[in-house]
């Protein structure tokens, strides 16, 4: 579960988000909404401690981010717009890597690979070494690492954005099923088919604030649309 | 999570194109300073064995003739090296390795190797202590400068640190991982060098020449850590990999070049030490001045008024010792004390000027690392005075000897003409003068003169762990 109570964040004068209240369950993809700037990635950066916040509290299963940023990430699964691994190790390295570094001791090789296979990359790609990986196959990699790390929640910055239609597709459908397995997910996006089709709920964000929250099954595409760019004007 | 941190370290390291490159280069430098080295010693050491035989054949096969004129003929020490000194040759190639031991001279040493070498040469021989004090500290930097700008660089530091890794793991976790990655290429090298080692016989001088080994590993090993953390924290602090490279490169060439030379400099401006034919000059003139301004002539006849009153004479044909020997020895004695002046006062100066380029090693670890390497090889300067000050103690005995034996033996040949009819003796004679042996000064009295210097390298490793501990708490995950 994500919390956000009041959160607020200001480098110097620019306010790059004006209390934010948020919460995100176990079972929902959150998709959030909203230009460049709106503070997206911000939300984000807090959740993870990257950033301090100016005020306000971020809580992952209840636990105040700030106050205890090593066991929070514990639960935390992180996939930015391009999952960053070490080219010179091979995809099965970088996954042990990852999963140790997370806390994650017990699995067997047979388990990372069960791992991969599950999240849909090609079993001869496991051995290779990840310089070689296209983008997809790097998202991939990826979301096995939220999976071996067993994570509660997934913070997810526009992961999809420059994958073709059908990796998109795939990873999409990975999300659905980590939600059904009741994680929750808080992906910022800008793709409104996939937020509509994925989410479970979406936020729209402007200038740091939350101007508007709905459930995906309360408006069809079109409507989402209109409203968005309604905020937008 | 510490090892798995330095595996993957590693691997990485290991991995990349340009540590078998790196790799190959170090480990071809090292063996092959090495074993330059060992074949070095070894042939010093058959030649230092082999001439300090044949001089001491020479001085008593040197033919019948008078004991003063023995000492004249005199008798040469070749410095002994320990058989670390394979390793460092410290100072020996400028300090010189022989010396002509004659009545009334003290000499300084000859035979220095870098005298008769060009001008390329003086840069300093291939030795391992070199290598691994100017290369080593290279290998760390290159393959240690993107530990963490290279991560923040690609991205992969914030997926890291998204994974509830603790800053001060990850630093424990790199270090262990480079440490690894440079044992794997510096060890191999160095058991090669054990081996060396083991082999030339281990009779070193002043002993324990394991505990020599233990200390200089582990100055040479502190020494490589400071570099290390130093490296972890210019990586941790930099913005971009290449800042970080060229802040590095830039540290490692004022550490390894500049200061050394600068120290030099530095010790000289501040304590001057006299040019040699200045030296030379002076005391010739204060050894006829007399050390308390008195002429050794009228010191000598006030020495003859005395010995008459001892022996109740009047004439020196009645005294019961012959009077040209005991006059050579009086004069000889009267030297001492001007010997002793100013050759301590030179090396005084020496030594003030070298506990102010080790004090310089707040600013350079090399510096204090380079005075221990060569102390404990038994190739500094404390311990070629020490040698130094032997020679002159055998040198008086070889002249007191020859005169109070002469002073004895031709007692009868006072106030008869010395240039037609002397005192001649043979072998037998030459031999009350024992061979020369160097005793090196003890391996504690050894240790004892590095602890400041010690006290300086582990108090840098001890300041660039806490710097690369603050500067990891610190860092920044984002690219700008």
């Amino acid at each position: 579960m994500l919390e956000a109570i009041d959160l607020k964040k200001t480098y110097g004068d620019y306010q790059a988000l004006k209390g934010l209240n948020l919460r995100v369950n176990g079972g929902d993809i959150y998709c959030l909404l909203g230009a460049n700037g709106a503070g997206k990635t911000t939300t984000i950066n807090l959740f993870l401690n990257f950033v301090t916040p100016t005020s306000g509290v971020a809580r992952v299963n209840g636990i105040d981010v700030n106050a205890d940023p090593l066991q929070t990430k514990r639960y935390l699964a992180y996939i930015p717009e391009q999952v960053m691994l070490y080219g010179n190790l091979t995809g099965m390295e970088n996954l042990e890597y990852f999963a140790r570094l997370g806390g994650h001791d017990e699995y067997s090789a047979d388990d990372y690979r069960g791992f991969l296979r599950r999240v849909g990359l090609q079993e001869d790609a496991a051995g290779r070494r990840v310089k070689t990986y296209s983008k997809g196959m790097r998202q991939k990699v990826g979301v096995a690492i939220a999976l071996a790390k067993q994570a509660r929640a997934l913070l997810l910055d526009e992961p999809t954005s420059g994958l073709d239609p059908k990796a998109s597709n795939e990873f999409s459908e990975l999300l659905v099923q980590l939600k059904s397995e009741g994680a929750a997910i808080l992906m910022a996006t800008h793709d409104l088919f996939r937020a509509k089709e994925t989410g479970t709920r979406i936020g729209i964000m402007r200038g740091g604030q939350l101007v508007q929250e709905l459930s995906t099954d309360e408006v069809s595409h079109a409507d989402l649309e209109r409203i968005y760019l309604e905020h937008m004007h | 999570m510490i090892a798995t941190i330095a595996r993957k370290e590693f691997l990485e390291i290991v991995r990349d194109g340009r540590f078998k490159w790196t790799a190959a280069l170090m480990v071809l430098l090292l063996v092959t300073a090495l074993l330059a080295g060992w074949q070095r010693f070894n042939s010093y050491s058959q030649i230092q064995a082999t001439a300090q035989g044949s001089t001491n054949t020479q001085w008593l096969k040197q033919g019948d003739k008078n004991p003063h004129t023995a000492a004249h003929y005199g008798n040469y020490a070749f410095k002994p090296l320990g058989p670390l000194a394979f390793f460092d040759s410290g100072i020996v190639n400028y300090a010189g390795t022989a010396v002509f031991m004659e009545a009334h001279k003290q000499n300084f040493a000859i035979a220095r190797p870098a005298t008769d070498t060009s001008a390329v040469a003086r840069f300093g021989e291939l030795n391992g202590a070199m290598i691994l004090q100017v290369l080593l500290p290279l290998l760390i930097i290159f393959l240690g400068f993107t530990a963490f700008s290279g991560e923040r660089e690609t991205g992969t530091l914030r997926q890291l640190m998204s994974m509830g890794v603790s800053r001060g793991s990850l630093l424990w976790g790199k270090a262990a991982g480079i440490a690894a990655a440079v044992l794997l290429v510096v060890l191999p090298c160095l058991a090669v060098g054990a081996l060396a080692l083991a082999a030339t016989g281990l009779q070193t001088a002043g002993g324990g020449i394991w505990t020599r080994v233990a200390l200089i590993g582990g100055a040479y090993l502190g020494y490589a850590a400071v570099f290390l953390f130093l490296t972890l924290a210019v990586s941790a602090w930099a913005k971009t990999a290449r800042t970080a490279l060229m802040a590095l490169v830039g540290f490692w060439a004022f550490t390894a070049f500049i200061m050394p030379k600068t120290a030099a400099e530095v010790s000289r401006l501040v304590e001057p030490s006299p040019a040699f034919g200045t030296f030379m000059a002076e005391m010739k003139e204060h050894q006829k001045r007399g050390i308390d301004g008195i002429s050794p002539r009228i010191k000598l006849a006030q020495y003859r008024g005395e010995l008459f009153r001892k022996y109740g004479v009047s004439r020196v044909q009645d005294l019961p010792v012959y009077w040209t020997a005991v006059s050579m020895q009086k004069l000889e004695e009267l030297d001492h004390p001007v010997f002793e002046q100013h050759y301590n006062a030179v090396r005084d100066e020496y030594a003030r000027q070298l506990r102010l380029q080790d004090r310089l090693g707040l600013l350079a670890p090399l510096l204090p690392l380079r005075s221990i390497s060569m102390t404990l090889a038994g190739t500094d300067l404390i311990q070629h005075n020490r040698f130094m000050a032997e020679t002159e103690v055998f040198r008086r005995n070889m002249v007191l000897k020859m005169n109070t034996y002469l002073s004895q033996a031709a007692a009868n040949l006072n106030g008869v003409n010395s240039a037609t009819n002397y005192m001649i003796a043979n072998e037998d004679v030459f031999a009350i003068v024992p061979p020369f042996r160097y005793e090196p000064p003890a391996l504690r009295d050894v240790i004892a003169s590095q602890a400041g210097n010690f006290t300086l390298l582990a108090g840098w490793l001890l300041a660039t762990i806490v710097l690369a501990l603050v500067a990891v708490k610190r860092m920044s995950l984002e690219r700008n």
